[in-house]
């Protein structure tokens, strides 16, 4: 009876374990989010203690799973066995059980040593890393704007990594980037190759997590909590990061993505993002928009650098339409087919990037201003929520009796102004 | 007064069933109140600096304690466990009689805690304090009001237990066991506002500033 | 007070003249029937009762686990809302392990545990009638917010003043089974009415009344097993003699008194943040939403083991049996179930390596974590050393139980990766995860548990499962369980974060989620054929001996079914293994007529309990409706508590009762033969 089980289950256990090895290709390992493919120090340690303990629970597996199976075949009742059992109490074998036990600590020893040292080295920016992340070392702000204040300069890069639901806000208090300052960047963190960041992590209503997979493990941002983490990206690319924690209806659209800088290029950007929006053409579509932008109340919460300065909820839109997505990175902005391209001739997907194409930014645009309102597709079925639950419903948002009645109405061709003067928004 | 545990053969321990059963539930109860009280003590280390009344001004909770009057009810609930002990003894002996007055006592004594802690609290909520407007009063008054609660619990069930013994139907062992069963949970019920009145009250007077170290201006109520 | 009521031992408790209680009420008294299960005290009756709803519950999450996987079977999918995913997850889990696992074990503590002991009931036997009911109310009050949910997702409620005031309409719970604070507490400052802005709606109030009742019913029966347990061993029944799946029952309710008290108060605390404008997790005015989490875990990894050890247990009973030698190391098997419960309350900490503990907490829950791997294994070797020596019989339990031990230690490999905190930091809350606690849940402790039903099935219905039904039913759900969560060790590891509702095509997810799904599907249709196999024997299956396995412990030595008095004449052990001993040994058990002419003491049934814990259903459905601000919705949590405090007050008036029964002179003869060579059929 048991052999036929056997040969059964082998049956099945045979393409199984063909589909497994198929999925260790190398293609397999760096997909986008993979935790296997570590491109900074601190991934990588996290790597090499997760190998280590493959590795032991490999050799466990073996050991263990092997004596079993020995075991059960060994002393399976054959036919014509007596099977009485034998009467005896079962003390077990001392020897054999302290051996056991002792081999179990001593195994775990194994793993316990690397995994405190990658704890410690994983909490905060290690001192050795100082000197060479601190922003005098690799830091030259662009041609005309002021030098870093001395005592700043002696610091590492810190980041304030902002939760809200749906989407990450990025602060550079060092570089004059925040909110307050009017120059947030929302959904696309930015960072120079090569050196420490520290990053702060912050919410401000319930509880996200913070997780670029292949450069660091997961940090939770707890409201009234302050927790940090430091990451290094050792490879200019673009990477694909998650909230991992939680979160909401929309928890499955909280993507961010993060992009890697040579320290050169991360300077020329910042001083880009304290650009403001060039003005718009007098009497286009872009113009139109721009007034709809006021009256329809996206005003309230959204910052457009030298347009509309009031907003201050929402994410800043004044380099809206460099940004490669949209909505949380949920949408992306970027010519998909050629970007699938890209990523099959250099398999590790984040190294490299198209850029944002306008058309399918455009029709972005439209999606999810149109389904975040009130408006209906050609079929005049109403549009379906791209994020439910987003405060982009709301724009009475403060006044919580009423939320359920409040959305915005547009016309196709209101829709289509806006998206205009949104892409203006370089 | 729960006769489940109808005349059964000797247990294999010696202890009855209603008495180790009432042990283990004070075994659980103990995890109910230690969890209570952690959180209000991580919650006073946290935020060492009392709450801020209606009209924005930081209050400090020894202003709001009476501990005279919080002193005078626990001292209260304590003889309420001594009168306990004579009621179970009583009823051991077969003393009906008796062990009515002591209960008559003990539910008298309970509900002049209870009392208090109404009092108490109406006046902490006049003063300012809310559940709603700190911490601090969300800790004090669910882990306070819970105690409270359980004295309710155990003046019902004397209550119920003193009526019930005029039925006849409340004596011999069973009936001992019961009386001796609810005297376990009203002692356990007395231990536990020991250490809460200590963990809640006396702490703040540790010290010339508090233990939570809050800096404590001198008292000018 | 009057369990000598009547004097004359009778032959069916039907020859007596209704029985009144103290209070002048006919006691209910029928032995079938609809009435007979509603107020049976039977230990062995509340048992398959529980059983049959825990099943009805595995196969509700069930159905809620293939919707989730037919969501993510291809990427980018609108099957379901996000909403509804949401909701779909949470109930799953919550429904798994309260309604499904939970239940399904105290069904084996229920029938075994007096069993197994010797003894003729449980110590309580209304109070545990009153855990059933409370367990079946909360259960329902639970999954009433999917009826809830469905009359607003049909639009039945627009008409109504409360429904249109409602800012948040979920109406079944969309928190996760953890339900972590501020999500599912409140955010700023209270309002007049006492309510502080929130992130869900009533679904969150459903689910904390829910577990609350629920917690209730599981910290009753816990109470009742320990008693039962300690004081009501059969003579010579040691407690180093004791059944190894009793000591894990006494183990697994020892966790439940000391690991439910924390996630009561954690629930009191919630339910004060959102209905009363209390502060605990509110971040706003300075809560600590991790505070949330330590409570949480303080129950919920102990939680982990209360799940556990019972399906131990159970296959410490199996493998013994079929390798025809006796448990290898029992002291050892005990004592380390023992450390598993105790190190089970200081491990909380490693739910929480990304919640910014810091470095030496840390470290120290790491090393805590691994150090729970020792006992662990401790007990997977010595049930190889148990197989090694003997000789093994292959039959449905044995498969499902070596199924367990090998499920379970893949469970237990990954967990050892989870200890590694740092490791940990990439793996925690993607679907590694579900990955690992599926092994340990569904492939160790679901295994474990069917297994025990294949095994104890003969006793309970004196009827013989199919055995090629079961191997096929175990052999769908092992391939099924394999296919749907091996492949997530990979997804998670490729990045794949857990409780999301859709995922875009291109991150290399694709193809596995496909299979996943595939596999579950499966995995459905095994546990759907093994659960008809069961049911169908219950009523029609093949008749068999009373001791078909050539079984161990007492409860094999009693007729199956076992007549309701269990044991005609109690039983006085001399060694472990009794039944074993006696049927191929030197020690026999020897019976003493504790009884005698007197007859054998019986309790009464009682509608006390069910009508006690039916307070529980209003109370249920009160609280929910105040949240939704439905008129007058308080009036029914007064009605509830009230029906509490009757119920409570008249049990305890109304006397055990108690009759004598005439043991037949066929049964007080103990069966001794030895069974003839037990086939798997």
């Amino acid at each position: 009876m048991f052999s036929r089980i056997i040969s059964r289950v082998g049956l099945f256990a045979v393409p199984l374990l063909a589909l497994v090895l198929a999925g260790c290709s190398k293609a397999a390992l760096t997909v986008r989010q993979s935790t296997l493919d570590p491109k900074g120090p601190v991934a990588q340690v996290q790597y090499d203690v997760f190998m280590d303990t493959v590795w032991l629970v490999l050799v466990l597996f073996f050991l263990v799973g092997g004596l079993l199976v020995y075991a059960v075949i060994r002393f399976r009742a054959r036919p014509g066995d007596d099977t009485t059992p034998i009467v005896e109490e079962g003390h077990g074998n001392p020897l054999v059980e302290v051996g056991l036990i002792t081999a179990s600590i001593g195994s775990l020893v194994f793993i316990a040593i690397p995994t405190l040292s990658a704890i410690w080295y994983t909490d905060d920016v290690p001192v050795e890393a100082v000197p060479k992340s601190k922003l005098a070392a690799w830091y030259a702000p662009a041609a005309g704007a002021p030098a870093l204040d001395n005592a700043v300069a002696e610091q590492v890069l810190e980041i304030d990594v902002i939760g809200k639901q749906w989407w990450f806000r990025f602060e550079y208090p060092q570089l004059g980037l925040t909110n307050d300052a009017k120059h947030s960047v929302p959904n696309e963190l930015v960072i120079p190759k090569g050196v420490a960041v520290r990053i702060n992590l912050r919410s401000e209503d319930v509880i996200h997590s913070f997780w670029i997979p292949k450069i660091a493990g997961k940090v939770d941002l707890m409201p009234g909590r302050k927790n940090h983490l430091w990451i290094q990206a050792d490879q200019v690319g673009h990477y694909y990061g998650q909230c991992a924690e939680f979160c909401g209806d929309s928890h499955a659209y909280m993507l961010f993505r993060c992009e890697v800088l040579e320290p050169a290029e991360f300077a020329k950007w910042v001083a880009a993002q304290k650009q403001d929006a060039a003005p718009v053409a007098a009497g286009s579509k872009a113009e139109q928009g721009k007034n709809l932008f006021a009256v329809k109340s996206c005003v309230m919460c959204h910052n457009v650098g030298g347009h509309f300065g009031a907003g201050a909820f929402g994410p800043d839109l004044t380099h809206l339409a460099s940004r490669k997505s949209l909505a949380g990175a949920w949408l992306d902005n970027r010519d998909l087919k050629a970007q699938r391209a890209l990523e099959q001739t250099s398999p590790l997907g984040t190294e490299s990037s198209v850029e944002v194409d306008r058309a399918t930014l455009k029709a972005n645009l439209i999606k999810w201003i149109g389904s975040s309102g009130v408006s209906h597709d050609a079929n005049g079925k109403p549009t379906k929520d791209v994020k439910p639950g987003n405060r982009m419903h709301y724009y009475k948002m403060f006044n919580v009796a009423g939320l359920r009645e409040t959305k915005q109405e547009f016309t196709a061709e209101e829709l289509d102004c806006l998206a205009e003067y949104l892409l203006t928004l370089k | 007064m729960s006769q489940d545990a109808a005349p059964h053969a000797p247990t294999s321990t010696g202890i009855d069933h209603k008495k180790l059963i009432m042990w283990l539930f004070l075994a659980s109860d103990c995890m109910f109140f230690g969890t209570l009280i952690s959180t209000h003590l991580l919650y006073r280390k946290l935020y060492p600096t009392g709450f801020t009344d209606a009209a924005g001004h930081q209050q400090f909770i020894q202003h709001l304690f009476n501990i005279e009057l919080t002193s005078f009810s626990t001292f209260i609930l304590l003889m309420s466990s001594f009168l306990m002990a004579l009621a179970v003894s009583a009823m051991h002996k077969g003393e009906l009689k008796s062990f009515r007055r002591n209960v008559l006592g003990v539910i008298f004594f309970g509900l002049i805690f209870l009392g208090c802690q109404v009092y108490e609290f109406t006046h902490f909520f006049h003063e300012g304090l809310t559940i709603q407007n700190s911490v601090l009063g969300s800790t004090f008054y669910v882990l306070t009001g819970t105690h409270g609660t359980h004295v309710a619990i155990g003046i019902l069930w004397l209550v119920l237990m003193y009526f019930y013994s005029f039925t006849g139907k409340l004596g011999g062992h069973v009936g001992a066991l019961d009386v001796e069963v609810a005297g376990l949970y009203w002692h356990f019920v007395d231990i536990v506002w020991i250490i809460i009145f200590t963990a809640v009250y006396l702490v703040e007077y540790l010290g010339p500033s508090g233990i939570w170290g809050d800096g404590l201006p001198a008292v000018t109520k | 007070m009057s369990h000598d009521t009547h004097h004359a031992p009778v032959a069916s408790k039907l020859d007596l003249a209704p029985e009144r209680s103290d209070l002048g009420f006919y006691r209910p008294d029928r032995t079938t029937g609809l009435f007979d299960w509603l107020t049976t005290v039977d230990h062995k009756k509340i048992g398959v009762l529980y059983g049959a709803f825990a099943m009805l519950y595995f196969l509700i999450g069930g159905v809620e686990a293939l919707a989730i996987r037919t969501q993510l079977a291809r990427p980018d999918q609108t099957i379901v809302t996000a909403r509804m995913y949401n909701q779909l997850f949470t109930m799953h889990g919550t429904t798994m392990i309260f309604l499904g696992v939970m239940p399904l074990s105290a069904a084996f503590f229920n029938f075994l545990v007096p069993l197994q002991i010797g003894a003729r009931d449980v110590a309580f036997p209304r109070l545990n009638a009153f855990s059933l009911w409370a367990f079946v109310f909360g259960a329902f009050v639970l999954n009433a917010s999917w009826l809830f949910e469905f009359a607003h997702l049909a639009g039945w409620f627009d008409g109504f003043a409360w429904y249109q005031a409602l800012v948040y309409t979920d109406f079944a719970p969309a928190n996760g089974w953890f339900s972590y604070a501020p999500l599912s507490g409140t955010f700023g400052q209270a309002n007049a009415a006492l309510q502080s802005p929130r992130f869900t709606g009533v679904g969150t109030d459903f689910w904390i009344i829910g577990i609350q009742i629920l917690g209730i019913a599981s910290l009753a029966a816990s109470f009742n097993f320990i008693c039962t347990i300690i004081n009501m061993r059969a003579k010579g029944m040691t407690m180093m003699r004791l059944p190894v799946f009793t000591w894990m029952t006494l183990f697994t309710s020892f966790l439940i008194i000391l690991a439910f008290p924390a996630i009561t108060v954690a629930l009191i605390e919630l339910m004060f943040d959102r209905q009363f404008g209390a502060n605990f997790f509110n971040p706003s005015a300075g809560g600590q939403p991790v505070l949330w989490q330590h409570l949480f875990w303080i129950f919920g990894h102990p939680e982990v083991y209360i799940l556990v050890l019972p399906a131990m247990g159970i296959v410490s009973e199996i493998l013994p049996t079929f390798s025809g030698k006796a448990l290898f190391g029992y002291p050892i098997i005990v004592f380390s179930g023992a450390v598993i419960g105790f190190l089970g309350f200081a491990v909380w900490s490693h739910h929480m390596f990304t919640t910014g503990l810091g470095p030496v907490p840390t470290a120290a829950f790491a090393l805590l974590t691994m150090a729970i791997a020792v006992p662990t294994g401790v007990k997977i070797f010595n049930w190889m050393g148990t197989i090694w020596g003997g000789r093994v019989r292959f039959t449905p339990p044995m498969v499902l139980a070596l199924g367990f031990i090998w499920m379970f230690m893949c469970g237990g490999f990954s967990g050892v990766m989870h200890s590694s905190a740092p490791a940990d930091s990439q793996q925690q809350d993607s679907y590694f995860v579900i990955a690992h606690f599926h092994y340990v849940l569904l492939g160790g402790v679901l295994l474990g548990l069917m297994g025990g039903l294949y095994f104890w099935f003969p006793k309970i219905f004196g009827r013989m499962p199919n055995a090629t039904v079961a191997y096929v039913a175990s052999g769908l759900v092992i391939l099924g369980f394999n296919l749907a969560f091996g492949p997530m060790h990979y997804l998670g590891l490729a990045g794949q974060p857990r409780r999301t509702h859709t995922y875009h095509a291109g991150n290399g997810w694709e193809d596995w989620n496909l299979i996943a799904t595939i596999g579950a599907f499966i995995l459905g249709i095994g546990v759907f054929t093994a659960f008809a196999n069961l049911v169908w024997t219950a009523f029609k299956g093949k008749p068999c001996s009373s001791d078909p396995w050539d079984g161990r412990t007492l409860e094999w030595s009693l007729p199956s079914p076992v007549p309701e008095y269990n044991f005609a004449q109690s039983p006085v052990v001399a060694t472990r293994d009794a039944f074993t001993e006696h049927k191929h040994g030197a020690k026999r058990i020897s019976y003493e007529a504790d009884g005698g002419e007197a007859g054998i003491h019986m309790p009464s049934q009682s509608w006390m309990p069910m009508l006690a814990a039916a307070g529980f259903l209003f109370i249920g459905f009160g609280m929910p409706m105040m949240s939704m601000g439905v008129p007058h919705a308080g009036w029914l949590v007064i009605t509830g508590l009230l029906v509490l405090i009757a119920g409570i007050w008249l049990w305890a008036v109304e006397g055990p009762g108690g009759y004598m029964l005439k043991t037949p002179s066929v049964a007080s003869a103990p069966v001794a033969t030895p069974s003839v060579a037990p086939s798997a059929h």
